[in-house]
């Protein structure tokens, strides 16, 4: 029979609490969970017979269900979900092949919160107010080289240009947002993943980690961007288990 | 006008849980026999949070839904 394996949980401090709590608990479609022991780790797995009856939406979300609810009793590292193996022994062998990683990953995660950030802009408004500021203050190469005669010609390098400093101008804008985010939470010693523009809407979508203790004044800080920024819609999600602060693949 | 609010955070919530569930986490390589037939949810529902996102920020600035 396979197993499902929901996450990897350090047991350093107290071996009998993880089989207590797992008693009280149901993995996906209703079935017991138990732990796979090996050293001070342990897999937090379920048995499961048949592997395509679990795929879908509602089972990815009672399996991240059970993830958080370990979560805020232990540390972990959450698998993602599909992550199946074929037997207890192999579960067995994974743990030991990769016991310094985990180990090295769960030290990190220790104590921590993931949150999630993602700032959202109007993206009509905002390119509409940079080209205001751009049409405003013109760089000097805005000007067409005067060799060009051509009024065609003439006007399509200056769309190609305005283009080119409004792209300029935006990238600019959410660097300085971002140089505001980070100086912020750099106070509260956070570790932070930060992509820009993922979508004409989304400049900005980060992740955190930082201390459990922390939480509340992360939340004000990010309420005092907000206020910095009225024009941006900043959305903090959280707290999450560690997801986006697992830097190893099993091997 | 606040139940569509809180619909609208809990679309956001899910697609969160499904990001991280579906895309990151520990990944284990040659054991993984599953994979999520219904990974186009996640994309219907970044486009579900987007528009859920303007609607929230209709909703703050004091215009309704129905006026959409």
């Amino acid at each position: 029979m396979e197993q499902m394996i929901y996450a990897l949980v350090s047991e350093k401090i107290d071996h009998g609490k993880l089989a207590a709590s797992l008693s009280g608990m149901q993995g996906i479609a209703g079935v017991n969970l138990y732990a796979v022991l090996f050293n001070q780790i342990s897999a937090v797995v379920s048995d499961m017979s048949r592997a395509s009856q679990i795929a879908g939406k509602s089972t990815a979300i009672e399996y991240a269900g059970v993830i958080e609810t370990l979560s805020q009793q232990f540390t972990l590292l959450p698998m993602r979900f599909g992550s199946i193996m074929q037997s207890n022994e192999a579960i067995i062998h994974m743990l030991e092949r990769n016991y310094h990683d985990i180990q090295q990953n769960l030290l990190k995660v220790e104590r921590k919160y993931e949150f999630g950030l993602k700032v959202f802009c109007d993206s009509e408004t905002l390119m509409a107010e940079l080209r205001e500021k751009s049409e405003a203050s013109p760089l000097p190469s805005a000007t067409p080289a005067p060799e060009i005669k051509n009024s065609e010609s003439r006007n399509w390098v200056n769309k190609k240009l305005k283009e080119h400093r409004l792209e300029e101008l935006l990238v600019s804008y959410i660097d300085s947002v971002i140089e505001d985010i980070t100086g912020q939470l750099d106070r509260l010693k956070t570790i932070s993943k930060i992509k820009k523009m993922v979508t004409p809407t989304t400049i900005i979508d980060g992740v955190f980690l930082l201390d459990k203790a922390l939480k509340d004044e992360l939340i004000h800080a990010v309420g005092d961007l907000q206020n910095k920024f009225p024009g941006l819609n900043f959305i903090l999600t959280g707290p999450w288990p560690p997801y986006n602060f697992v830097d190893f693949i099993v091997k | 006008m606040h139940d569509n609010v809180v619909d609208r955070c809990k679309d956001i919530t899910i697609l969160e849980v499904l990001d991280r569930v579906l895309n990151k986490g520990v990944i284990l390589t040659g054991d993984i026999v599953i994979s999520v037939a219904d990974v186009d949810l996640v994309y219907l529902g970044v486009k579900l949070m987007l528009s859920s996102v303007e609607t929230m920020e209709q909703l703050k600035s004091g215009k309704s839904i129905a006026g959409k």
